[in-house]
């Protein structure tokens, strides 16, 4: 278990982080651009998270809401940094377990990540805005079941479950698209097992 | 160069505060109408946050900070008012909904505690220079690696966002579409954010580089260009602000709220 | 005994099968202005690097052989320490901000905050090097919103403040203007009079020849000789190792003037001395007649533009492009990049029109124009995204609706023409910057397009890149198509294109072959524009 944790924060690993929350937010920029009914707004979260492992996944989910909440004084960002930092984790942990390597094991990551995601941000939702989400789709379909009677927490659930995963299992279609290309220069420096060799 | 950050320097006395300070009222505006229970107790959290944002010449800048929440709360007040699970007294009708008492004011509830959160933020948001709290916050200890991480989110994402344009340009005058079907705008998402992707990552290489030889990472304590002014107001109000939560705390307890 | 000591050193980046360095022994003495020349790729900034201990520690990979810096072995001690001792400036402006200060002052502070240095101590050492760098009226700017020139001079004052015994450039003006070049050159000057020890890398071998006491040369990750200027842009191979020589030294062999020790002078001052000692006389080459062509292929007419209303970049425009290949020259800010964007119809012009052969364009779309005008922009990296050379090249032939045949058979012939041959299959971010760029010039080529521009396609290219890029535009010059650049390389221009258009605040100064621009130095003043390096010197002999 320690081994799938192990973190080096060497400056490269430091210098991820910053760089990731800029890809999210350009990843958010262009599925607006192109007005893509997604938000694909974690594909940095997700790339940091199979590079430099969980625990830089998580940094780059957590401080990417924290520094949006704080700059554009949205707090409603501020609140889900849980819900990144869970997603930057799970993605992490699967990464480090293998499930990137081929694209059926990526859709899996996405499963997960999407699950971490609906499992942290229902409850933020109930008790932040009583069970909806500011999604159009989610709070309709939260709307309907209320009407129906279904509780609260099953409702919620549901309208989270709706928007997220979709998003998810785009985003790590996409991650996995970029990472299996991306050249060893690139991904040694994040290599936390790699030692210099001996030429002599 | 565009910054993202919505700090202004207006040069007033909340300006001057220290970050922690600001940070403190958060906790205490946030906490103590939850902790009192009380719906009045947000009305003058809010009145006073609005107080201090005038105060500190910045109330024009928080308007903007409250969109974010308005749809969500009109959300809130239809699904809470028309479905909440303890609605049983009818408030009134507009048409073919009935909005009940219960989920009203549950909703207005939320409602001025999504606006109280804002407005505190806001206070602290528009007021406080990012690098200034970074700065007070490693002089106490807190990591220069987790510092660097922050402070450069401000620097770094600007120029990513100007980039958008050219790589826009660049895959258009290939003769990529970006217009269309969904299934060709789909397609178009992956030549556009690819190279923000690679180059994103072949810059980052150089910038650890750039700081490795600038002595990042040492373990030795840094040293700093400058002391913060101390402000005769940070101890006076921090002391209040901490009194009035604990009262909040007593007076729920002793059962004077 | 030697500040740099360097015995049998060996490396090889993770995910290599050759190695970068091959079995290098030098040593360099305290106080030494070292030059490093070579073709891209030939193992110069990897060298660099492993003088403090970037190579091996932070790219890892292999590694043999020993580097001492002044009894410190560099592969075990930490950068963050080895910086006390070796500072290193690079190419690229922008990633060397640390991106954690929001000014200029506080940029430049980085360092010695890590360093602990006392805090009177600190601001004393930041006002000298900003003064003596002329960049203290800059610090309290933001150090993103400077040029590439001011940018790179603050970067060279944040290592200098640290105060390391040796300082390493390399090719810190290998991506920025002329303007933005001579400003670092200045502050390189300085450095070679200060006593420090300098290793520079650096393709202008005009500037290498001036300042270095020895140059080493190398190849292959190995080096093949480690002398004086004069010695080294003596040889015969250089046209092997893929350098040319520097204008002086060429002129010199041209006429067999050599010196005392029977080299050819490297150095402008010697050249000029020996030329008027031996009392030579020599021809000025003449200006080819212009000459003139009637088919039009774009027709500019009374173009207005203004990216903010009321702030014209171009107003009243009026050119011809017929189909001799055209480069525009200016400053910064002359309107260069904005008229053949709007060629593109990546702007739309505010009033005025462009007529494509018969056809107006200015309310045309970059798609609709996409099969007929290419263009090639200047980062590379805005545009790749593929994983394999050949499918990036692939991707705007099949966007604008070639089959997949055809799509494969221009981009072959593009990845021949632009040197890229055996590298189809490879990764382009596997490849170095300059090899990108020829990447991205190759998949709009591949696009068969009747029009191409070209921004500043010579920035970061070597001799043997430049010479690549020059025969691609007179290859598709001669096949009839239209070529339009947008450079600074005034050397470049002056030996590739038919003609040429110089503007100034968004007008047309003026225009025609390279050598009746060249000759006007009045409006090439007027255009804050330098002559081409062989003109100089034929002006500065005939004087």
């Amino acid at each position: 278990m320690a081994k799938i944790f192990k973190t080096k924060l060497t400056a490269a690993t430091i210098v991820l982080i910053p760089a990731c929350i800029g890809i999210n937010y350009l990843g958010k920029l262009f599925a607006s651009l192109l007005k893509l009914p997604l938000w694909l707004d974690s594909i940095g979260t997700c790339i940091g998270a199979c590079l430099g492992g969980p625990i830089i996944g998580g940094l780059c989910g957590a401080v990417n809401n924290i520094v949006f909440g704080l700059t554009t004084g949205d707090n409603i960002t501020l609140i889900y940094a849980l819900t990144s930092l869970g997603i930057g984790i799970a993605v992490g942990v699967m990464a480090r377990l293998g499930f990137m390597t081929s694209f059926p094991k990526a859709m899996l990551t996405a499963v997960v990540g999407g699950t971490a995601a609906v499992v942290i941000s229902t409850p933020l939702n109930i008790l932040f805005w009583g069970g909806t989400t500011g999604n159009v789709w989610g709070d309709a379909l939260f709307a309907f079941t209320q009407a129906k009677g279904m509780s609260v927490g099953m409702g919620s659930f549901l309208d989270e479950l709706v928007v997220d995963v979709p998003d998810k299992l785009l985003t790590l279609i996409i991650v996995y698209l970029i990472i299996k290309g991306l050249p060893k220069k690139l991904t040694s420096l994040y290599d936390v097992n790699t030692e210099v060799e001996r030429l002599d | 160069m565009k910054s993202i950050s919505l700090y202004k320097d207006m040069g007033t006395w909340l300006n001057l505060m220290h970050p922690y300070t600001k940070l403190l009222y958060i906790v205490a505006a946030i906490s103590i109408p939850l902790i009192g229970s009380k719906l009045w107790l947000f009305g003058v959290f809010i009145a006073a946050s609005l107080v201090i944002l005038a105060s500190g010449k910045v109330l024009r800048h928080a308007v903007p900070l409250l969109a974010f929440s308005a749809t969500l709360i009109v959300v809130i007040f239809l699904v809470q008012g028309l479905f909440n699970h303890a609605n049983e007294q009818v408030l009134f009708a507009i048409g073919p909904m009935t909005f009940y008492k219960e989920g009203v004011l549950f909703a207005t509830k939320l409602g001025l505690n999504i606006l109280n959160m804002l407005l505190s933020f806001g206070i602290f948001v528009l007021t406080t220079s990012p690098e200034e709290l970074v700065d007070e916050m490693e002089k106490n200890g807190f990591s220069a690696k987790f510092g660097y991480v922050i402070n450069s989110v401000f620097q770094i994402l600007p120029q990513m966002m100007m980039t958008k344009d050219t790589i826009t340009d660049a895959q258009r005058s290939r003769g990529l579409e970006t217009e269309g079907s969904l299934g060709v705008r789909m397609k178009a998402f992956i030549p556009l954010i690819s190279p923000v992707v690679m180059s994103s990552l072949v810059n980052t290489r150089e910038r650890a580089i750039a700081l490795e030889v600038r002595g990042f990472g040492r373990k030795n304590k840094k040293t700093w260009l400058a002391d913060r002014p101390k402000h005769k107001g940070d101890k006076a109000i921090g002391a209040v602000l901490v009194l009035l939560i604990v009262l909040t705390i007593a007076g729920r307890v002793l059962g004077w709220l | 005994m030697a500040l740099i000591n360097i015995e049998n050193l060996k490396y090889r980046y993770p995910g290599y099968e050759q190695l970068a360095l091959d079995d290098i022994s030098l040593t360099i003495e305290r106080g030494e202005f070292i030059g490093i020349c070579g073709r891209n790729g030939a193992g110069k900034s990897t060298l660099s690097q492993a003088i403090i201990g970037l190579v091996p520690q932070f790219y890892k990979g292999a590694y043999g052989g020993r580097v001492e810096v002044g009894g410190i072995l560099a592969e075990k001690k930490p950068v963050y320490e080895m910086c006390e001792k070796v500072g290193l400036i690079f190419q690229n402006p922008f990633t060397q901000l640390t991106g954690a200060r929001d000014t200029v002052y506080g940029e430049i502070a980085f360092g010695l905050q890590n360093l602990a240095i006392e805090r009177g101590e600190m601001h004393r050492r930041i006002e000298t090097v900003m003064k003596q760098l002329d960049i203290w009226e800059y610090k309290d700017r933001n150090p993103f919103d400077l040029s590439g020139g001011q940018m790179q001079r603050v970067a060279i004052a944040s290592v200098l403040v640290m105060q390391p015994e040796i300082i390493i450039l390399d090719e810190p003006t290998s991506q920025l203007d002329p303007q933005g070049s001579e400003e670092v050159f200045r502050v390189v000057e300085q450095l070679a009079d200060s006593g420090i020890t300098v290793i520079m890398i650096e393709q202008k071998v005009e500037k290498l020849a001036a300042y270095c006491d020895r140059i080493i040369l190398m190849d292959g990750g190995k080096m093949v000789a480690f002398d004086t200027a004069e010695k080294i842009y003596s040889r015969d191979d250089l046209e092997e190792l893929g350098i040319e020589p520097p204008v002086y030294t060429r002129l010199a062999k041209q006429y067999g003037v050599k010196d005392e020790n029977g080299n050819y002078p490297a150095k402008l001052e010697d050249t000029v001395r020996l030329f008027a000692e031996k009392k030579i006389e020599f021809e000025k080459p003449v200006a080819e007649a212009p000459v003139a062509e009637a088919e039009k292929v774009f027709n500019i007419e009374d173009l207005d533009f203004a990216y903010v209303e009321g702030v014209d970049i171009l107003k009243d425009f009026c050119l011809k492009l017929d189909r001799r290949s055209t480069a525009i020259i200016g400053q910064n800010g002359a309107g260069k990049t904005t008229l053949v964007r709007l060629l593109k119809g990546l702007l739309k012009p505010a009033s005025g029109s462009i007529y494509y052969g018969s056809e107006d364009i200015s309310g045309k779309t970059v798609a609709m124009l996409a099969d007929k005008v290419g263009y090639v922009f200047q980062n590379p990296d805005d545009q790749i995204f593929k994983h394999n050379v050949l499918e990036e090249l692939m991707f705007g032939p099949m966007n604008i609706g070639m089959s997949e045949a055809d799509a494969k058979a221009e981009a072959l012939k593009a990845l021949k023409l632009m040197g890229l041959e055996g590298k189809e299959n490879m990764n382009p971010y596997d490849l170095d910057l300059h090899e990108r760029k020829m990447v991205a010039i190759a998949s709009v080529l591949a696009m068969d397009t009747d029009v191409l521009i070209l921004d500043e396609p010579t920035i970061a290219q070597d001799y043997s890149g430049r010479k690549i890029i020059g025969d691609m535009i007179r290859k598709l010059t001669d096949e009839g198509r239209l070529v339009i650049a947008v450079l600074h390389d005034m050397d470049f221009v002056e030996e590739y294109f038919d003609r040429v258009i110089v503007m100034a605040h968004g007008e047309l100064l003026c225009e025609g072959s390279a050598a009746e621009v060249y000759s006007q130095a009045e409006l090439l003043e007027e255009a804050k524009l330098q002559k081409p390096h062989r003109m100089q010197l034929y002006d500065l002999l005939k004087a």
